[in-house]
């Protein structure tokens, strides 16, 4: 007898995985989604727009090799291509693919640049909508960065959705986010913001179509200012097949030089990684247990004062750092010691620039782990308004 | 219920992805030993005596019933079955493989729940009244406050290695249910002028020193209460002693440099630390506030019911006259549900147990769960009417115990039976002398009476401040067992006094029963409790009662 397999309809699955992944957090999503079999090949779209970058920051941080579609209408802000290339840079992405409408489809279509003022429909079918359903067609399943928030018309968006351009589903990991949480993402993972932010542009697509916007509107309210349209027609309606521009790999961050650890010389741990040791003036030296509030403590003059951990578990030094930042000092500070990489990230809140370790301790602990956890600490903190 | 931000869901996300590459170090020899000790304490994961074990947070006791059936699938997945609610509204795991830990830790972020902080030299949970928002005589809901200190200390980067362990609770209403005189600070909230603010007290512990917290600010308005908790724990980080881990708590420091001298240091501190907040943290605060959404208390509905159930159903009865409390709204009642079955161990739940509980969470009691610091769950919304149908469910669930307050609602520790610090075993000493007064059938007469046992010298079973206190130690190989007599974990704190030489663990339940008929002999009606009589007439008859021997002598 046969057997019978039941495959269950897309919309069937898509219940299922927003009940799945009811509790998760965006970035649990993000990172389940890429190896979800359901979801097969997943491809990000970005427009690298006003808050594009915490979701490609998450992106960077799951997996940067993924690929990440990036449509260029040939009608964006300068401001964005500069952004685009800034971000894709700073985050490390390994696959950005710049999409574009054909020269031909152009030619044919808007021979003078000028179809956003007669038909913008027609303008985002041609250079926005066509060329990445195209290039979507490799793909399973995408994830855009749409969030309730955004407009009355996505306050519906879950988690995943049928996308009626095409058999795919879409992932939308920020559906529940709000606009504080965009904001508390990007301040606290320190992520460059696009420039056209600060000019009133709490939403950017293509220079012609897109207004500031005033306090109190709508964030969506400068797209399309005056038109019935809200969506571009990415996020809704089918297109055409069309020939796409083949994609343009982004060069991969520059590697720091390789630095060795030499036995009996120290090794200095900074933001930028292992180096040795640059500074050739006078220290001051204190130790863990120094009482800053006596007399004899001068510290202002000091160009580098170094803190002793004689162990790790020896958290005063934080507080003497601290301290010191609070009563003004602004010369250079040194944990030195034995602090390990995971502290990396508390000695630097605590005000230290840098620390120093032995040659065993850098061979054990390579830069490789000091980057990593000084990589994506939100702060409570910093959101508390506790300066530092 | 407190809702979680999306920021709270990322941070445990973030540190679940952390602690599971710990692991991978520790285990590829890039982390020591040594070095990876404090990074797992600093997410709750202990090695006990035969186990790693797993201690997971439950800010001020506030609990989902989303959040309760995700600690069911990993009691079930992950452990054998159940689940330990501790003295610090914690629960802890005590069968975890090690690598199975990040997977437990990713599970319990998917629901915004965490273990970090919940040990290690570092500020612990913060703790808070188990009947908050819903007590009759509250004067402010304490866990927006606690959810504030909360996210403050959290990660803070300049305590996370600090002389010792870090405790800070606090009460909303002058009926101190959160033992915050027994904390490194103790917050009580306060009202002068018409401003709210917090009556703060250092020092207080219980352990090898038990120590009452001493009021070092009578009065900290709210908006200063984060740089002032800065400054005290700056303060501490710098004077705490490092020398011997026995002596390195706050209240070590308090008694040693006295109080007055600390008050100097913080006030010195609080200058400096002052003008770092820039009031944001206020404005979090009402953001915070907004989130625990408030319970839809209906008037007018009947609760006849309630009377006759009460009527008619002596076991039922029994249930309600002692496992109930007032609710700010005459209809409604606080229900706690006891953790304490006789025979069975304090504090543990089954996977089973937890479902059942936040269903019933769901169907009678507006999605509202607490953990109690004496190791029982709370149902604080249930209105009367719906009392007698939560009995029966419960009961069903073997949850139906009703001995609040009473002789064996015991707090114990877990003791020699997990513990690797233990030096005597405290469940099953617990265990028999619930038995022993169910038996006797006269745990109902002898009305409220608190023991609390502790398998060693740290005292996680907060004998001191048990009517009745036990104290389990190792005399030569052998397990012997202290009585002190007196303490009080509320609002009139006291340290019991020892009464006199120890019981092996043959005469201890004797003991015990001794000393439990000799106050029914003293006490001048039902009315006067133990520590009422105890405080009346001192410990002379309580000692003649506990060592017949002497007192014919």
């Amino acid at each position: 007898m046969a057997q019978v397999v039941t495959i269950p309809t897309r919309p069937a699955r898509i219940a299922a995985l927003n009940d799945r992944y009811r509790h998760h957090a965006a970035i649990r999503v993000l990172r389940d989604a890429l190896r979800d079999p359901e979801l097969g090949r997943v491809a990000m779209v970005s427009s690298f727009g006003a808050d594009s970058v915490a979701l490609l920051h998450m992106i960077a941080l799951v997996d940067r090799d993924t690929p990440v579609l990036f449509v260029d209408t040939q009608m964006l802000f300068p401001e964005t291509l500069a952004y685009q290339q800034e971000v894709a840079a700073k985050l490390g992405l390994t696959d950005v693919r710049i999409i574009r409408a054909t020269p031909a489809a152009i030619a044919a279509a808007d021979p003078d640049g000028d179809l956003n003022q007669t038909n913008p429909d027609a303008c985002c079918d041609l250079r926005k909508t066509v060329p990445l359903n195209k290039a979507l067609q490799g793909f399973d399943s995408w994830i855009t960065g749409r969030k309730r928030f955004q407009a009355a018309s996505r306050a519906d968006i879950d988690f995943f959705e049928e996308d009626p351009a095409g058999p795919r589903i879409k992932i939308n990991p920020l559906a529940h986010w709000t606009a504080q949480d965009v904001a508390d993402y990007i301040v606290n993972n320190n992520l460059p913001r696009h420039p056209l932010v600060s000019q009133g542009y709490p939403s950017i697509g293509c220079a012609p179509c897109t207004s500031p916007v005033q306090e109190g509107e709508d964030p969506r309210a400068g797209r399309w200012r005056g038109q019935q349209k809200t969506e571009c027609g990415i996020h809704f309606v089918n297109g055409k097949l069309q020939r796409i521009q083949p994609a343009e790999a982004e060069p991969a961050e520059a590697e720091t030089a390789a630095f060795e650890p030499v036995d009996g010389q120290p090794v200095i741990v900074r933001d930028s990684g292992f180096a040795a040791d640059d500074f050739t003036g006078e220290i001051l030296d204190l130790e863990s247990d120094t009482n800053l509030d006596e007399a004899n403590v001068n510290f202002r003059e000091a160009e580098l004062i170094r803190i002793a951990f004689p162990s790790f578990t020896d958290g005063r030094g934080f507080t003497i750092a601290r301290r010191l930042r609070m009563a003004g000092y602004k010369g250079r500070l040194r944990a030195h010691g034995h602090v390990i990489a995971d502290q990396f990230p508390m000695a630097r809140r605590s005000g230290f620039d840098e620390v120093e370790i032995d040659a065993d301790l850098a061979r054990r602990q390579p830069w490789e782990l000091w980057k990593r956890s000084s990589e994506v600490a939100p702060s409570y903190l910093t959101r508390l308004g506790r300066q530092a | 219920m407190y809702h979680h931000t999306e920021f709270d869901r990322a941070f445990v996300v973030d540190r679940a992805q952390r602690f599971r590459d710990q692991v991978q170090r520790r285990i590829s020899g890039a982390l020591t030993e040594d070095e990876f000790r404090p990074l797992r304490l600093m997410n709750g994961v202990y090695l006990q005596l035969h186990a790693y074990m797993l201690r997971i947070a439950i800010p001020y006791g506030t609990i989902s019933p989303d959040q309760m059936r995700q600690l069911a699938v990993i009691a079930d997945r992950w452990d054998k079955g159940y689940g330990h609610f501790t003295t610090r509204q914690n629960i802890q795991f005590n069968w975890p493989k090690l690598v199975d830990i990040p997977d437990m830790l990713d599970a319990l972020a998917e629901v915004g729940m965490h273990a970090i902080q919940t040990s290690g030299n570092t500020i612990r949970n913060v703790t808070a009244d188990h009947f908050a928002g819903a007590a009759a005589d509250e004067i402010a809901d304490p866990r927006p406050y606690a959810e504030l200190i909360r996210q403050w200390s959290t990660d803070h980067p300049e305590f996370q290695f600090l002389p010792r362990k870090f405790k800070i609770a606090v009460s909303g209403s002058p009926n101190d249910r959160a033992v915050v005189k027994s904390h490194d600070i103790g917050l009580r909230m306060v009202e002068k002028d018409g401003e709210s603010g917090f009556e703060v007290s250092v020092g207080g512990g219980l352990g090898r020193t038990p120590l009452v917290g001493k009021v070092i600010n009578e009065f900290v308005p709210v908006a200063d209460l984060l740089p002032y908790l800065e400054a005290i724990l700056s303060a501490y980080n710098s004077v705490g002693r490092r020398d011997n881990k026995y002596k390195a708590r706050l209240k070590i420091a308090v008694q040693e440099l006295g109080i007055d001298h600390i008050r100097e240091l913080v006030d010195e501190r609080f200058a400096e630390i002052r003008p770092k907040f820039d009031g944001t943290d206020q404005t979090i605060l009402d953001q915070i506030a907004a989130r625990f959404g408030q319970p839809t208390l209906v008037s007018g509905r009947s609760t006849a019911d309630y009377d006759a159930a009460r009527e008619a159903d002596p076991i039922f009865r029994s249930w309600a006259d002692t496992n109930l409390h007032a609710h700010k709204h005459a209809d409604y009642a606080i229900v706690t549900v006891s953790l304490k079955k006789h025979g069975a161990t304090p504090g543990d739940a089954t996977f089973d147990q937890m479902r059942v509980l936040a269903d019933l969470a769901e169907r009678f009691g507006q999605g509202d769960l607490r953990i109690s610091h004496e190791q029982n769950v709370v149902l604080p919304h249930i209105h009367k009417a719906d009392l007698a149908a939560l009995h029966a469910a419960l009961r069903e669930a073997d949850l139906g115990t009703a001995n609040l307050g009473l002789i064996s609602d015991i707090i114990a520790c877990p003791g020699l039976d997990y513990c690797a610090l233990a030096t005597a075993r405290s469940i099953p000493i617990a265990q028999q002398i619930a038995t022993r007064f169910d038996e006797l059938k006269l745990e109902h007469e002898i009305g409220e009476l608190k023991i609390k046992i502790s398998g060693c010298i740290n005292a996680c079973g907060h004998h001191h401040v048990g009517h009745i206190g036990i104290l389990g130690l190792d005399r030569a190989g052998v397990e012997n067992y202290q009585v002190t007599l007196g303490g009080d974990g509320t609002e009139t704190m006291s340290v019991g006094e020892r009464a006199g030489p120890g019981f092996s663990k043959d005469e201890i339940i004797p003991a015990i029963e001794r000393l439990v008929y000799g106050y029914l002999d003293v006490r001048e009606d039902a009315s006067e409790t133990f520590l009422q009589a105890y405080r009346r007439l001192g410990p002379e008859p309580f000692k003649a009662a506990l060592y017949p021997e002497k007192a014919a002598a």
